[in-house]
């Protein structure tokens, strides 16, 4: 009886020693698995959450200003275009999803022109100038393509993968934020955006996104600031 | 009052989040200071003085993409070995896999030739007996299936016993 009831308690103490081991194990994997996930932490989820606050971070503010050389040696200022609603792309030549959205963005240029509407494309590059050329000539757009001066995209919340758009009301104010390739429609549904709202009605639109609460409740938007 | 609710409903939220992201933790993803390939640095043992052909194996992150060795465009960044030879062990020109065709949704007739998963680089080897270090780097230009990511150069570093 003794025995058995000493038996038992064995069995228990070294049940709970097994869990005690096995948790300790795991936390220690636990711990190894940190340093790297660390790392993957900037990556993964929590750093698409990362790179996804640039999708909202500007929109509702002033955009940011910037002087750019063109490829023919003009400098343009943002603020030439005061006044007109301006799509400001990010764009680089090894990017294959930008050049695949430029030719739409010229196509729109077109149409929409007769209403103020113009694009600035930035290249993102750091290949020397003549390849930029080469590719621009490619591409075939006629729109202004400015040379990066490695301020603008940090100025643009880092930009940290192509394309981005910017997408900047007669206010001044950033409207809409994308990045990444969108769809044909998509891209003119938000130039159709871009100019109506800003003739319409440009503080409703932009207050309408500021005080919205889901802007705020983006978990990556607190922890990045 | 509105406002300090949707602060503290967003602390909240970070405060929960943040471990649930550490724990899905992988290589991939869009992050700043990250690579969309990973490089399994296995140590190789190869004949003395025989020229030997060493299988690097390579990992893009999942959803993600490389240009191949060989992109179809003149533009676009190809994937790029540079191991150099060092004292006592000499490297020749690497044999690349082929490209997987590969579109972005939008344009499904733009066809790209693209590393994604697994792939091999063949890297001719000759070494004198003993232990040795061959160091490089892969250079490349990762997309997912919408965006791209500035080119990266990843280190590497193989360690190679001959006898």
């Amino acid at each position: 009886m003794v025995a058995g009831i000493c038996l038992m308690l064995w069995a228990g103490w070294h049940n709970l020693r097994a869990r005690k081991l096995a948790l300790q194990q795991a936390q220690e994997n636990h711990v190894t698995l940190i340093p790297e996930s660390g790392k993957a932490n900037a990556n993964s989820p929590a750093a698409s959450a990362d790179s996804a606050p640039p999708d909202d971070a500007l929109r509702g503010k002033k955009a940011p200003a910037f002087t750019l050389t063109t490829l023919d040696g003009k400098k343009i200022s943002l603020s030439d275009y005061k006044g007109r609603p301006v799509l400001v792309n990010f764009w680089a030549t090894w990017c294959a999803p930008c050049k695949l959205e430029m030719p739409w963005f010229e196509e729109f240029r077109q149409k929409y022109g007769s209403q103020g509407f113009e694009i600035l494309g930035i290249s993102e590059d750091d290949a020397p100038k003549e390849e930029i050329v080469k590719a621009v000539k490619r591409i075939n757009v006629s729109y202004p393509i400015l040379l990066t001066d490695g301020k603008v995209a940090p100025a643009y919340g880092g930009v940290d993968y192509l394309p981005e758009s910017f997408y900047v009301g007669r206010d001044g104010v950033v409207a809409i934020e994308t990045s990444g390739l969108a769809s044909k429609d998509e891209v003119e549904a938000n130039i159709k955006r871009l100019i109506a709202g800003a003739n319409t009605a440009p503080a409703n639109a932009v207050a309408a996104t500021a005080a919205h609460p889901a802007a705020l409740l983006l978990p990556s938007a607190v922890s990045t600031h | 009052m509105r406002r300090l609710f949707a602060v503290a409903a967003a602390l909240a939220l970070s405060c929960a989040a943040v471990p649930a992201h550490a724990q899905i933790g992988s290589f991939d993803g869009p992050a700043k200071p990250k690579q969309y390939i990973e490089f399994a640095a296995e140590p190789q043992t190869i004949p003395a003085g025989k020229r030997t052909l060493v299988e690097l194996h390579f990992q893009v992150g999942e959803g993600f993409h490389v240009n191949s060795h060989t992109p179809k465009s003149e533009l676009l960044i190809p994937t790029n070995l540079t191991i150099t030879s060092a004292d006592g062990i000499t490297v020749a020109q690497p044999a690349y896999p082929a490209g997987k065709p590969y579109s972005f949704s939008f344009d499904p007739t733009d066809k790209l030739d693209v590393y994604s998963g697994s792939f091999l680089i063949k890297l001719p080897v000759t070494a004198s007996a003993g232990a040795h270090a061959l160091t490089g780097t892969l250079r490349y230009q990762a997309c997912d299936n919408a965006a791209c990511y500035p080119p990266r150069t990843l280190a590497i570093s193989i360690p190679i016993t001959a006898r």
